[in-house]
């Protein structure tokens, strides 16, 4: 396998007043050339800590890591690569065009015309005489992905690039990381917006306290979605037939609400529902969503502990209304 | 060499910008100016006062500028990140010290010569009766203040890779009050033939260790000229020789402390 990034075993450990502290566990990475891979993972999950030790900042406690075939935080590996941190800043008193200037200084680049090349594919070029201090966070950002481009990287690391950004600058962020996968580059991207992550990469890997939970093409990942049937004018004794083990089924006032994975024959379920007599009103396939895979992937955290109760407080809320309704409409 | 020159570029650019050391500058600057009215205060010696006055706001104030402006360098760029764009591209870490540490310098001779310009200004206009050469000889007190102030801003780099800023700030202050007041002490304890092995001993490694800031001091002989600085250019070039030395191992230290930090 062609693989930009491995990882084997890799764990760092940091020392402190309770003890030594795993920010990263045993982690087993395959990020493979050419494609976009979303690294995912709640705060405090190791993402960045990763990355670090893989661009050589902070080095592993123990465990292997290559970066484009060499060691991580080799100098020659960091020729062509580069790297985006999560809200990066600029020196403010430097024009676009002198900041693109510096870090091609960096490689031993003097090329202004590449500076300026790069400064309009990221419709900078009309701003590229001001001042960075004047930017806006889209412009900032896109600056950024800008000077991660003077080294034609074979591999970019974009850690949030779309994160706190207006609808239009994550837009025109999201189609610039597309099209660098057009070029054949890989993308190595750590982020908490799941809906890009969902439609942009190949791959994902998401990570809980350090561990690796999940790993793969997002379409096997995504696999095995849920469809809901909703039928009337069935009998209790009808619906305590479908109960079963990935099934949630609930009855009331001779409707039944059915979530059952696709894979359970909803045909089967149908035709018993229409062989009581019941009316079918519904059947609405839900595909699974990254989001509910990040969600299982970190259950146990105080995040999804939070989560499930607020929901539960609104479906008991939704059950009092509906009795305060009925009452009414009693009355 | 391209990288560190760019990091040291830069550098320059941000610290002549930074507010709190325009302020500082703009005190010594005042001072400097205001300098000739103090010393009316003092009818006669008024040269000798006006020289010492002037010298001493000059060497203060690049002193204060040169532990505010290197304590900061370090942190600051670990805490807006920008430390990270920078070693993710084919930069060493020395590299980014030593193009740091280079461009505080570079900050603080432009600081210090606008305060040599004022300085001398300020002398060609109230000691009209003082030849060129006394104007140029009062010159090269500056200059070797700069060589010291190098050698500080290379101590303040050095605690900068291991503590923070304010700790840096008073351990800085602190080796420069030592090695500028007390080093002739020491050494003079260390080459004490009657003091105890001990005593001896310890002051020959405080005298060491700490740099003798004081020796750059050389406004005392342009103020009360004396014999001390008659064949001169032999003690200008073992102070700088000494400096480099010093500042190269400051550096070195620091490099290697830089290198093994996790940021």
């Amino acid at each position: 396998m062609n693989l930009a990034i491995e990882t084997k075993d890799l764990t760092k450990t940091y020392k402190t007043s309770s003890g030594p502290q795993s920010v990263v566990k045993n982690l087993d990475l395959q990020v493979e050339r050419g494609e976009i891979f979303g690294f995912l993972g709640p705060n405090g999950a190791g993402k960045t800590t990763t990355i670090k030790i893989l661009l050589g900042i902070i080095d592993s406690t123990s465990g292997e890591a290559s970066v484009l075939g060499n060691p991580a935080g080799d100098i020659e590996s960091h020729k062509k690569l580069s790297y985006l941190p999560e809200k990066p800043y600029y020196y403010e008193h430097m024009t676009g065009v002198e900041i693109m200037q510096f870090y091609a200084s960096l490689f031993g680049i003097k090329d202004r015309d590449l500076c300026e090349r790069l400064l309009n594919r990221v419709n900078l070029g009309n701003d590229m005489n001001r001042p960075i201090s004047q930017y806006s966070k889209g412009m900032q950002q896109r600056i950024g992905l800008a000077q991660s481009l003077l080294n034609d990287p074979e591999l970019l690391f974009l850690d949030e690039p779309t994160g706190g950004l207006d609808p239009i600058a994550h837009i025109e962020i999201r189609d610039l990381i597309l099209k660098f996968r057009d070029e054949g580059r890989t993308v190595f991207i750590s982020s908490h917006e799941l809906s890009d992550v969902e439609r942009i990469c190949d791959r994902v890997a998401i990570i809980n306290k350090g561990e690796l939970v999940h790993q793969g093409r997002l379409d096997q990942l995504l696999s095995g979605g849920r469809i809901e049937i909703t039928a009337d004018n069935l009998t209790e004794e009808i619906a305590n037939k479908f109960r079963g083990d990935d099934f949630t089924v609930s009855f009331k006032n001779g409707r039944l609400i059915a979530d059952i994975p696709d894979s359970a024959h909803p045909g089967e379920m149908l035709d018993a529902i229409r062989a009581a007599n019941g009316d079918i009103v519904s059947v609405i396939p839900r595909r699974k969503r990254l989001e509910d895979l990040f969600l299982e992937s970190v259950a146990g955290d105080n995040v999804l502990k939070g989560r499930k109760m607020s929901k539960m407080t609104d479906d008991h809320n939704a059950a009092e209304a509906v009795e305060v309704t009925t009452e009414e409409g009693a009355n | 060499m391209g990288a560190i020159l760019s990091i040291a570029k830069t550098t320059i650019g941000e610290a002549i910008r930074r507010r709190v050391l325009l302020v500082i500058l703009l005190v010594g600057v005042l001072f400097l100016v205001i300098a000739p009215g103090l010393s009316v205060l003092s009818l006669r010696q008024n040269y000798t006062v006006l020289t010492s006055f002037t010298l001493g706001v000059i060497q203060l104030t690049s002193a204060v500028i040169a532990i505010v402006l290197t304590v900061y360098l370090l942190p600051n760029e670990v805490e807006r990140r920008t430390i990270y764009t920078i070693l993710s591209k084919p930069v060493y870490r020395w590299h980014f010290l030593l193009g740091k540490y280079l461009g505080a310098v570079g900050a603080l001779g432009m600081m210090m010569l606008l305060m040599s310009t004022v300085l001398v200004l300020v002398f060609r206009i109230m000691q009209q009766q003082a030849s060129m050469d006394d104007v140029l000889q009062l010159a090269t007190a500056p200059i070797f203040f700069f060589v010291q102030m190098s050698l500080l801003a290379a101590v303040a780099m050095f605690f900068s890779t291991f503590v923070s800023p304010i700790v840096n700030f008073f351990l800085s202050g602190g080796v420069y009050l030592v090695g500028t007041l007390f080093s002739p002490v020491f050494q003079d304890l260390s080459n004490n033939q009657t003091l105890p092995a001990a005593v001896k001993g310890a002051a020959t490694v405080i005298h060491s260790i700490v740099p003798n800031f004081a020796q750059y001091n050389i406004q005392g002989g342009i103020i009360n000229q004396g014999p001390e600085l008659r064949s001169i250019e032999l003690y200008y070039v073992q102070i700088v020789v000494y400096a480099l030395f010093y500042i190269a191992a400051f550096l070195i230290a620091g490099m290697m402390i830089f290198d093994r930090k996790e940021v």
